[in-house]
């Protein structure tokens, strides 16, 4: 094969390819760089509410991150803790109140749909007993925090010196949807350990290492 | 150190004493040949190419989003549980009946890696390269995922419609039912068969072993009015004799006799313990590669030794022995009178042992430890081993009873008779005619494929039961996981056919409640000793001792003096530690774990001495046909590439049996495809031949030695995927050394040259000049190893264990044939000597040299230095020069040359989640499991409290039966590391060249003087 003819294609399509990909650049990145995530969730959860307003420590839900490398996604019987007796915002319980009180007739129960979602995933029915017609059906979220598989950060290993969960997370408990803020990437995790060996962490001197295997095995 | 002679190491007859080709090998980049196809499109100008495609295709992906992942929570977390963190459940292994405890690591709902148990009686916290692979058995797609109908899939209410409607008519028609099962230590489940087989006339249970001990127990019956096996108890022996029996290897308890067997050698204890081992075998085992003194001698032979022994020992005993000595000046006569003299020193702490099925010799065997004293301390008889039950007389009726068609029903459990009985062919005949035939197996084998009802079994992992080794000493199995499919236990069968439906659970509780429980004094509360036996995984409940009798001397027979018979060899089956009687064939963790003598893989052959290949004009890999002749057993011809093995007796051919399964068709793609890729399997689809057709079963017991065989070259060749030359260690003699002289890669001595020498200061590693400045502090931890050679036998369980723990894949036959295997483990096997050859056996793992010749060559400083001595190697960064690979002194290294077969997606549950599975084009290496040290420091900071010395385990350490490997942190002066890198035995390989290797080996001690090596007795006699 003639190898210049090769070579000559090879720069018209690199050319070709260069131009189409410039028209994009605004949305360039790096690979695997998933900075921004928002996608939307199987339930429209809040963590501004319940972490923001309601203010719950994020470790009642998510109380993984103390013992595990995953902080983990709680299961849905950790909502049930709350929504056993809360099934809808104060406002639409007042609403149905005043109607009730209005039209002179016992109030009914109210259910947010995203609630009744919870209901439904346990087959529990309107008094919050399993109902045997229906199935339980797993809640299936949409993972935001994500890092390759040759990568293994422990949340316990950070949780128990003391790193805050917005230092990584950002403003969660400002968030109606949970955005992914850092850019997850090797030099944001390294440049926090470095800085953290000279600063320490809550005021007190840790070790974090930089060797590869820290993190990659 | 050096006062002990040290002998030449070679690692195969063809680099030993047979040729003089070891420096071309050693010295060849590739050792076999290449063949390069004419290149028309230059390498060159594909990589030019292949570089613009790569430059689009990466700007074009950094306009994509990752694939969206989905994370899915419990609805409803059981409450011990975190996702993320492992438990560890305390269960039994089923690997073989030896019944090892092991705690299973179960991580999300799914068990990814068995570890020995500590606390086991039995085991003591190792576990084998079978127990270690029993996990991969649990996630075999060919597993029967339903009960079967005359080979189709069936509901189990049909299948117990029909068999139960079947039985009914049996029970009252009086027909005879036979169960027939390899040994069931169960206490649980011998009562439930009990209870099934009493509700008919004429039922009995049947119990043979494909690797026969039944000599052992009926010549205790002959010799102390019980049927027992000895519980052996290597540990209490200072002095060992050892006939044909490789105990560390494959015989009864491997684990539990290497663990013992390493107690009585340990140099470091105070005091110092040597025990004196001699081995008199044909064919070179792993034990026999262990013994101060090892003597070939042929199979017939082998009586007459016995019986010359015994002789001597009686005459020192002043006791009568009615059996001829035969002639004085006999050779060996020096050997004998020595051993006889060491043994009649020990006596009450010596063992003598014997491993052969003829009943004469065991009751000889019995006899010399009765005249030695040792029943009673070595040898055990009032809590036998119940690890070998097989009653081969029983067997034979069995099969008369098949062969006049007289059994109505048959049940069979743990047995493939049609595989490994002679005539199995004709078996297959016989079964076929049997009106109900159900079988348990857990798989469709050569049996149950013929069997008319599969019931199949959970695996061990899957069901709950009991194990009862060592009388008085009980193993529980607990389920670790939910059964993956369909499957019932065989307690529950057992338990609907016999017209009383209960939970395994259930009746497993039951039965403890009611005979376990009242044998236990100090407990009141069943509930709560249940609750600790589960977690412990074993309860020690003393039952009535059996009451044998004394030795009674009258049993004594005449042994007939060696004769040879026709043919010029005679064949030894015997088994392989990964393969035993072929009941793992479908593992290929096991199909690919090299021999620990031969080193081959996948694949069994004749492995003939070298003299008398030489004799014949054999080499390596040459198929050879063995016919017996009919007069005792059945006529058999197998044809087999021939073994040159080293250390061999020159009439004997040993085989090993276990291969030839059907079910080994499946390995036809166990390795990659690609354009040059070959065959996984033989020219007739398997791996390995049957070797089955050449056992003998007469005289009631199964013997693994056949007089007679003819010989003859067929002309063909069949490649033997042989990794004892891959990888070699060279030392070109002309490489100039900073002051140092070249030192031997192992290194042995005496007892005697070490008492020598103690107290003197051991030899300070060489100097730390070099070309490296001194650039690793070690402020904190610095992870080291060491292993100590003394204890190490080669077994191979921590190749397994690291093969599970790491996820190294598996690469085939035809890969391994290429030097391609991913083991990050090898156990390096040297020979020294001529004809009479010593086996020495060192593990070796990336050495995590502090001044690393890797480290300097990798282009994109993938593989670097950690501040904890690890040499750390990243795949992510890694991108293929293998420059490492080749700078490697070691040869540690391995090069992921494809992304290896893991289509099976329920195989791939039994992978490690902490632990990176890495793709094409990426090297890696052992990494001293970097994950648990990581896991141990994250948990160390949790808790505040510093890692303790012992803490972290890496996995081959973990398996290891006779504790060969110790790890832990140099810098702790009290660590037992440190203290093992003080010792005057320690040395490092290549340590000359200055790399500082983080891995410290302890020489090999041998109890004997040298001047025994050149001695010429025992050689080419008979």
């Amino acid at each position: 094969m003639n190898e210049k003819v090769v070579t000559i294609v090879l720069i018209v399509g690199l050319l070709f390819s260069l131009a189409v990909l410039a028209v994009q650049a605004s949305s360039w990145h790096l690979p695997g760089n998933q900075q921004g995530y928002e996608p939307a969730q199987p339930i429209a959860f809040s963590h501004r509410l319940h972490a923001g307003e309601m203010q719950i420590a994020c470790l009642y839900c998510h109380s993984g991150a103390e013992a595990s490398r995953h902080a983990g996604i709680p299961p849905a019987g950790t909502c049930m803790n709350c929504h056993k007796f809360v099934s809808a915002p104060l406002g639409a319980l007042r609403a149905e109140d005043e109607l009730a009180k209005r039209e002179n007739r016992k109030p009914r129960q109210v259910v947010s749909p995203e609630i009744q979602k919870i209901y439904d995933a346990l087959a529990l029915d309107g008094h919050l007993v399993r109902d045997p017609q229906k199935t339980e059906q797993a809640i299936v979220w949409t993972r935001i925090y994500r890092l390759p598989d040759f990568v293994y950060f422990n949340h316990s290993a950070h949780v128990s010196v003391g790193v805050a969960c917005q230092q990584c997370h950002g403003p969660v408990e400002t968030m109606d949807r949970v955005r992914q803020v850092p850019d997850l990437t090797m030099g944001w995790c390294v440049n926090c350990h470095r800085t953290a060996s000279a600063s320490g962490v809550a005021s007190k001197p840790v070790q974090p290492s930089i060797d590869c295997s820290t993190c990659h095995y | 150190m050096d006062s002990g002679k040290t002998p030449q190491y070679w690692k195969s007859w063809e680099e030993g004493p047979g040729a003089a080709d070891l420096v071309q090998i050693s010295t060849d980049e590739f050792p076999e040949p290449l063949d390069r196809p004419a290149e028309q499109f230059s390498r060159r100008s594909f990589l030019k190419a292949a570089g613009f495609t790569a430059a689009v295709a990466a700007a074009g992906i950094g306009c994509s989003r990752a694939p969206v992942e989905k994370a899915i929570p419990y609805l409803i977390q059981p409450e011990e549980i975190v996702p993320g963190v492992s438990y560890f459940y305390a269960t039994t292994c089923g690997g073989c009946p030896a019944a090892c405890g092991v705690l299973a690591k179960n991580r999300d709902g799914r068990p990814i890696k068995l570890e020995g148990n500590p606390q086991h009686p039995v085991s003591r916290g190792g576990l084998c390269a079978v127990g270690q692979a029993s996990l991969l058995e649990l996630y075999d797609s060919h597993r029967c995922k339903e009960p079967q109908r005359e080979g189709k899939p069936a509901t189990w209410e049909e299948v117990d419609r029909q068999i139960t409607a079947q039985l009914a008519l049996y029970r009252n028609a009086g027909s005879p039912v036979r169960f027939l099962s390899g040994t069931i230590s169960s206490p649980t489940l011998n009562a439930e068969i009990r209870k099934f087989l009493a509700q008919f006339r004429d039922a009995r249970h049947i119990v043979y072993d494909g690797l026969s001990s039944s000599a052992i127990l009926d010549a205790h019956k002959d010799t102390h009015g019980e049927r027992l096996l000895p519980h052996y108890r290597f540990d209490h022996a200072d002095v060992i004799v050892s006939f044909d029996a490789d105990f560390l290897g494959t015989w009864i308890s491997p684990v539990e006799f290497s663990r013992d067997y390493a107690a009585g050698r340990r140099l470091d204890a105070y005091p110092p313990r040597m025990s004196y081992h001699a081995q008199f075998e044909s064919r070179m085992s792993v034990t026999g590669a262990k013994a101060d003194r090892r003597i070939r001698v042929s199979p017939q032979e082998l009586g007459d030794v016995m019986v010359r022994l015994a002789g001597r020992l009686a005459h020192l005993a002043g006791a009568a022995f009615p059996l001829s000595v035969g002639a004085t000046d006999q050779p060996l006569d020096a050997s004998l009178d020595d051993l006889a003299h060491r043994l009649w020193q020990a006596r009450g702490r010596s063992l003598v042992l014997c491993g052969s099925q003829d009943i004469r010799l065991q009751v000889l065997v019995n006899f010399i430890n009765d005249v030695l004293g040792n029943y009673g301390s070595s040898l055990d008889l009032e809590r036998p081993s119940q690890q070998k039950a097989g009653n081969d007389r029983e067997l034979q009726a069995l099969l008369e009873e098949l062969r006049d068609g007289k059994i109505a029903a048959l049940f069979l459990h743990g047995v493939n008779p049609v595989y490994d009985l002679p005539n199995g062919d004709a078996l297959a005949e016989q079964i076929r005619k049997v009106p109900l035939v159900v079988s348990f197996a857990g798989r469709l084998d050569e049996t149950s494929a013929l069997a008319r009802f599969v019931c199949p079994d959970h695996h061990s992992l899957e069901s709950w039961g009991d194990a009862e080794p060592v009388r008085g000493t009980i193993s529980l199995f607990q389920p670790a996981i939910h059964p993956l499919s369909n499957t019932r236990a065989v307690l529950e069968s057992l338990a609907i056919w016999g017209g009383q439906p209960k939970a395994a659970y259930d009746i497993l509780r039951d039965y403890w409640r009611e005979n376990v429980f009242p044998q236990r004094k100090s407990d009141t509360d069943f509930q709560t000793f249940w609750d600790r036996a589960v977690e412990a995984g074993y309860a020690e409940a003393p039952s009535a001792a059996p009451k044998p009798g004394h030795f009674r001397a009258a049993t004594l027979q005449a042994v007939p003096k060696p004769a040879r018979a026709g043919g010029e060899f005679s064949v030894v089956l015997y088994p392989k530690v990964a393969m035993l009687d072929g009941r793992h064939a479908e593992n290929p963790w096991l199909q690919e774990l090299p021999d620990p003598i031969s080193k081959v893989t996948w694949d069994n052959y004749a492995c003939v001495s070298p003299a008398a290949a030489q004799r014949l004009g054999l080499k390596d890999g040459d198929v050879v046909r063995l016919e017996a002749d009919s007069g005792k057993g059945s006529a058999a011809a197998l044809e087999l590439p021939v073994y040159v093995q080293p250390g061999q007796h020159d009439q004997v051919i040993a085989v090993a049996l276990g291969y030839g399964r059907k079910a080994t068709e499946r390995f036809a793609s166990a390795g990659p495809k690609w354009l040059f890729g070959g065959p996984d399997v033989g020219e007739d689809g398997r791996i390995g031949k049957n070797a089955a057709p050449m056992l003998i079963l007469a005289g009631g017991s199964l013997q693994y030695v056949h007089d007679g065989v003819r010989l003859t070259k067929t002309g063909r060749r069949h490649a033997l995927a042989s990794t004892q030359t891959h990888h070699s260690l060279t030392m070109p003699q002309n490489v100039p050394l900073v002051g140092g002289e070249h030192r031997e890669i192992v290194r042995e001595t005496t007892v005697s040259a070490l008492l020598a020498e103690a107290g003197k200061p051991s030899p300070a590693p060489p100097g730390k000049n070099g070309l490296w400045p001194a650039d690793h502090p070690y402020n904190g931890h610095r992870w080291a190893m060491a292993i100590d050679l003394t204890a190490c036998t080669g077994c191979s369980g921590c190749v397994v264990a690291c093969q599970a723990e790491n996820n190294i894949p598996v690469v085939g036959k035809d890969e391994v044939l290429r030097h391609r295997e991913m083991h990050w483990m090898r156990i390096d096997r040297y020979y020294s000597g001529d004809a009479d050859v010593d086996v020495v056996q060192q593990p070796m793992v990336c050495q995590q040299c502090d001044n690393a010749p890797c480290e300097t060559v990798c282009p994109v400083v993938a593989t670097v230095h950690s501040a904890e001595g690890l040499n750390q190697q990243i795949y992510n960064r890694c991108v293929g020069t293998r420059y490492c690979a080749n700078n490697c002194p070691y040869k540690v290294r391995r090069f992921n040359w494809f992304n290896y077969v893991r289509n099976d997606r329920l195989q791939n549950l039994a992978l490690n989640p902490d632990v990176t599975v890495r793709s094409r084009g990426v090297m890696e290496k052992c990494s001293f499991c970097v994950q648990r040290i990581e896991a141990a420091r994250i948990e160390s900071r949790r808790r505040g409290k510093p890692i303790a010395d012992g803490q972290i385990q890496t996995a081959c350490q973990q398996s290891c039966s006779s504790q060969a490997i110790v790890f832990g942190d140099l810098n702790d002066p009290n660590s037992r590391i440190a203290r093992m890198a003080r010792d005057p035995r320690r040395f490092g390989v290549l340590e000359e060249f200055n790399f500082r290797p983080a891995v410290n080996y302890l020489a090999v001690v041998r109890n004997r003087d040298y001047a025994d090596r050149t001695s010429k007795e025992g050689q080419n006699h008979g």
